[in-house]
């Protein structure tokens, strides 16, 4: 970093600072003699007896590029000023007051034209409107200001304040000029707030105030969106209409079981409840004709165990057709619950057997499969002929609801 | 399926051989996908069984959709990497089908927003209804904000500084700098989600400082939205006609009725 400074006026030095990392080395050509004086980076001191009295500089953090300009290097030195060795120094007093002056002024310039840009580029939207003529304001109060521009750096200021003022001049001017009527965003944003349906509160007060007037109701933008819906060609989301799947584990049988068993009691239900009564002696019923059928079988079995009964021959009445039938429902009742088991033997007929003891496992993991059965009264005609059924195995009960 | 890609695996390889720099090796490159002239895709088709061509056609139209979800443009990089993988000789084929299929199955259009980069949107290809929709479909708030975005950057002439954006958004008390309750992190909604939805711009204004940004209309929005609308529902705010607004109407209407709205060239202050 290299700062040069001219003393004009009484001084007929020529100091020249150069400074680097570890020193600054001062050399100033006083009336008489020059020398050199080596000092720290923060500061610099003059040495006196070159009636040569420099202010103290708190140096170092000062960024601004120096300029190798005579007029433009002092400011450095006085920029950098606070509570500088000022008395007793042989720059003649009116330099150092017209230096503060200036030095004070020049801060308060600078300020002024940092707060005339500040300004415009805040409320750019409200100079732009073309209501008022703050733009011209503005550019008043900095032709004042310049008058009392000297140095490069407020000019700088002054320049850069300009340059905003133009860019925004342009803009009114755009604004002026189109044709049609001009767009305003403020008028804008309070014909979408009421479109949204702004509760306006009756506040007198807040009348200067733009913030918190009235609230907006929940679905404020909703409506807004709905709205554009209008304006918009957007395609549809996809979306499975089922939502993504929702991975369970498949129920485990006995779910099923009970369900087989559950749908016959609920459309019991639905009859008329005088019939109560009956329902449940049917229900008992069919539990009892299962375990006489199941005794049937069973007895029947043990006469002669070797010998297969066949199914046909086990539940086929010759002399009633519906009560084949109920044999048939009874029997099932037996199968599915592990009582007796059916098989074909080696005529491929089939045959029914029970289940020992031993055996029975209620819902267990044996392999079940399942079968239709299905009879008509001409296959039934037909299988009384075909295995020459003389009398049914299940005699019939004595009770009957036919 | 396994019957599918024996041929198509036995496919890739014969065509390895014959169509070596159609085989892009550094597969993740769209740069090195160069497209297949009509001759190759020809000869791609004639290898290929209809089911196969179909399936493949499906399967890109189901991407499309899944991706549409989000808004998010489809890159034709992604696309033949995901999706079209080893039939992308006939890329051009497959993409005719599924633009055709999004059309007449869909009623959707599929738009080409960035011939540069190749992105993919979907457009609704129905005529938009002058009312509100009478599906009671949830609505997106977002749009909402997106409408009043949209309105100020076209009204303002197409481009607009940020600040307008944000001033304006702060009279319609969403403020960028705080979190709002229904639209959160606003000025990352606003700079990066619609951007990347594309339906907005914003690109840095050079030699500023401190760093200021302009916002346009983005591509999906030059596709999607429909100027004239905007105006009309302007007109409805302003309760003026919309012809007020004569450049705005001229360019809203300008295609086939450029020379309508040459009335009134008397500026109004």
């Amino acid at each position: 970093m290299c700062l040069w400074l001219n003393f004009e006026k009484n001084c007929v030095a020529t100091l020249g600072i150069c400074t680097n990392k570890t020193s600054s080395i001062l050399t100033t050509e006083a009336v008489n003699r020059p020398f050199l004086y080596p000092v720290s980076k923060t500061c610099f001191r003059s040495r006196t007896s070159a009636r040569v009295k420099m202010k103290r500089s708190k140096g170092g953090g000062d960024e601004e590029a120096p300029r190798h300009n005579g007029s433009a290097g002092r400011r450095k030195a006085d920029q950098q000023q606070s509570d500088g060795d000022e008395g007793g120094s042989d720059i003649g007093p009116a330099d150092l007051q017209d230096d503060d002056n200036d030095q004070g002024l020049r801060r308060e310039i600078r300020s002024k034209y940092r707060d005339l840009i500040s300004s415009v580029q805040q409320n750019r939207e409200d100079m732009l409107s073309p209501s008022n003529n703050k733009l011209t304001e503005v550019l008043e109060e900095a032709n004042k200001l310049f008058k009392d521009v000297r140095q490069a750096r407020e000019a700088a200021l002054d320049a850069q304040l300009l340059v905003v003022a133009t860019d925004l001049g342009k803009e009114k001017a755009s604004q002026l000029f189109s044709e049609g009527t001009a767009f305003d965003p403020t008028a804008f944003a309070e014909h979408l707030l009421s479109f949204m349906g702004l509760n306006r509160l009756e506040d007198d007060e807040d009348e200067q105030q733009n913030t918190a007037n009235g609230y907006l109701p929940q679905d404020a933008w909703h409506r807004l969106a709905r709205r554009a819906e209008c304006c918009f060609r957007t395609a549809p989301s996809f979306h499975y209409m089922m939502g993504s799947f929702y991975a369970e584990p498949p129920p485990p049988k006995q779910r099923i079981e009970r369900q087989r068993k559950a749908p016959s009691k609920e459309a019991k239900r639905i009859m008329p409840t005088q019939l109560k009564k009956m329902e449940e002696s049917q229900q008992e019923a069919t539990e009892k004709e299962v375990e006489r059928i199941l005794g049937y079988l069973k007895s029947y079995y043990q006469d002669d165990p070797t010998s297969p009964i066949s199914y046909y021959e086990f539940v086929i009445d010759p002399s009633s057709f519906s009560r084949t039938v109920e044999n048939i429902f009874h029997t099932s009742f037996l199968i599915r619950d592990g009582l007796a088991r059916m098989y074909l033997d080696e005529e491929k007929l089939p045959c029914i057997a029970p289940v020992e003891e031993g055996e029975v496992e209620a819902g267990g993991s044996t392999s079940r499969k399942q079968c239709i059965l299905s009879i008509s009264p001409k296959i039934w005609k037909e299988l009384i002929d075909a295995f020459d059924i003389k009398d049914s195995i299940i005699r019939p009960p004595n009770t009957q609801n036919d | 399926m396994t019957q599918r890609k024996r041929p198509s695996s036995t496919q890739s390889s014969s065509q390895r051989r014959h169509t070596g720099n159609l085989v892009a090796q550094d597969e993740d490159d769209d740069a090195t996908f160069t497209q297949p002239s009509t001759s190759q895709v020809q000869r791609g088709l004639e290898k290929l069984t209809p089911a196969q061509v179909d399936q493949k056609t499906a399967e890109v139209v189901q991407y499309f959709l899944v991706k549409d979800q989000k808004k998010m443009p489809v890159r034709r990089a992604d696309l033949v990497k995901h999706v079209v993988k080893d039939y992308r000789n006939i890329y051009p084929e497959i993409l005719k089908r599924a633009a055709r299929t999004f059309d007449q199955v869909f009623g959707l259009k599929l738009v080409e927003i960035d011939p540069k980069n190749k992105m993919y949107i979907l457009v609704n290809n129905l005529e938009t209804p002058d009312k509100a929709s009478p599906v009671r479909s949830p609505s997106n708030p977002k749009m909402g904000l997106l409408l009043a975005i949209l309105s100020v950057i076209f009204m303002k002439g197409g481009v607009v500084r940020e600040n307008l954006i944000w001033n304006t958004l702060r009279k319609l008390r969403v403020d960028p700098g705080e979190k709002h309750e229904e639209f959160g992190d606003v000025r990352k909604m606003v700079t990066d989600e619609f951007v990347r939805q594309r339906y907005l711009e914003y690109v840095r204004i050079p030699h500023t400082e401190p760093i200021e940004h302009e916002f346009r209309w983005g591509q999906r929005a030059d596709a999607e939205v429909s100027k004239a609308k905007i105006l009309e529902f302007m007109g409805e705010l302003h309760e003026q006609d919309p012809k007020t607004w004569t450049q705005q109407y001229r360019q809203a209407h300008s295609l086939p009725n450029s020379s309508q709205a040459s009335t009134s060239s008397s500026s109004q202050r």
